[in-house]
């Protein structure tokens, strides 16, 4: 699974930090996410959704072969 | 993340205390040749075979032992459940992945390590490999944790 958060966080102008306090995980989370190394569950990308006020599929994709 | 086998947060830097006290000692012991004299006292052995200076088997009898193995043991062994399995400042569903990832490779490392001695080495030699490993999964735990977890906090916003 692959994501758009870092293009989400610079429209909204958050540093990892800041997305990271305001949906309660850590900053390394974060960085695992945009970097494709960690698939959040379902609620935190519900959450991550919520705060963007967007569907979760503009935010998280699938990619070719999952 | 609900996970109710986690310890506060505050109990982490005791564990720390006790786990670096209990490596530092450790190692000194190893190098030292596991003999000492010092806090000998009277402990309660439950059974002894006997079996390393040909004595007879006994239960439950008070006899003197120096502590300081036992201490360090402990220490070692507490101290570094307490690290592992205390939360982290942040708790959540990353951190717990990354700790339960520690410990499946922490396992896994451990055994291959050890299969490795069981076909190689012999005697008193495999042994001595036999204490270093009741501390090594912990002690292979708690440091690919702490460095997965220094890893992921890297660089770039």
């Amino acid at each position: 699974m692959t994501n758009n958060l870092k293009v989400e966080r610079a429209i909204h102008d958050l540093t990892q930090a800041d997305l990271a306090d305001k949906i309660g995980v850590s900053r390394q989370s974060i960085n695992a996410m945009e970097k494709n190394k960690y698939v959040p569950s379902t609620v935190l990308a519900l959450k991550i959704a919520k705060l963007f006020d967007k569907p979760v599929e503009a935010i998280f994709f699938l990619e070719e072969n999952e | 993340m609900n996970t109710n086998y986690l310890l506060s947060h505050k109990y982490k830097i005791l564990g720390w205390i006790l786990f670096s006290i209990g490596l530092i000692s450790g190692i000194f012991m190893v190098f030292s040749g596991f003999e000492s004299t010092l806090l000998n006292t009277k402990v309660l052995s439950i059974f002894n075979n006997g079996i390393l200076n040909n004595e007879d088997v006994t239960f439950f009898k008070i006899i003197e032992n120096s502590i300081v193995d036992e201490i360090t043991a402990l220490f070692i062994i507490i101290g570094g459940l307490i690290v592992g399995f205390s939360k982290e400042k942040i708790e959540d569903e990353f951190i717990y992945k990354l700790r339960t990832d520690s410990l499946v490779w922490a396992i896994i490392f451990n055994y291959l390590v050890l299969i490795f001695t069981i076909i190689f080495i012999y005697d008193m030699t495999f042994l001595n490999i036999m204490i270093f490993n009741m501390f090594t999964p912990l002690v292979f735990f708690v440091f690919r944790f702490n460095f997965l977890k220094h890893k992921s906090q890297s660089h770039d916003e």
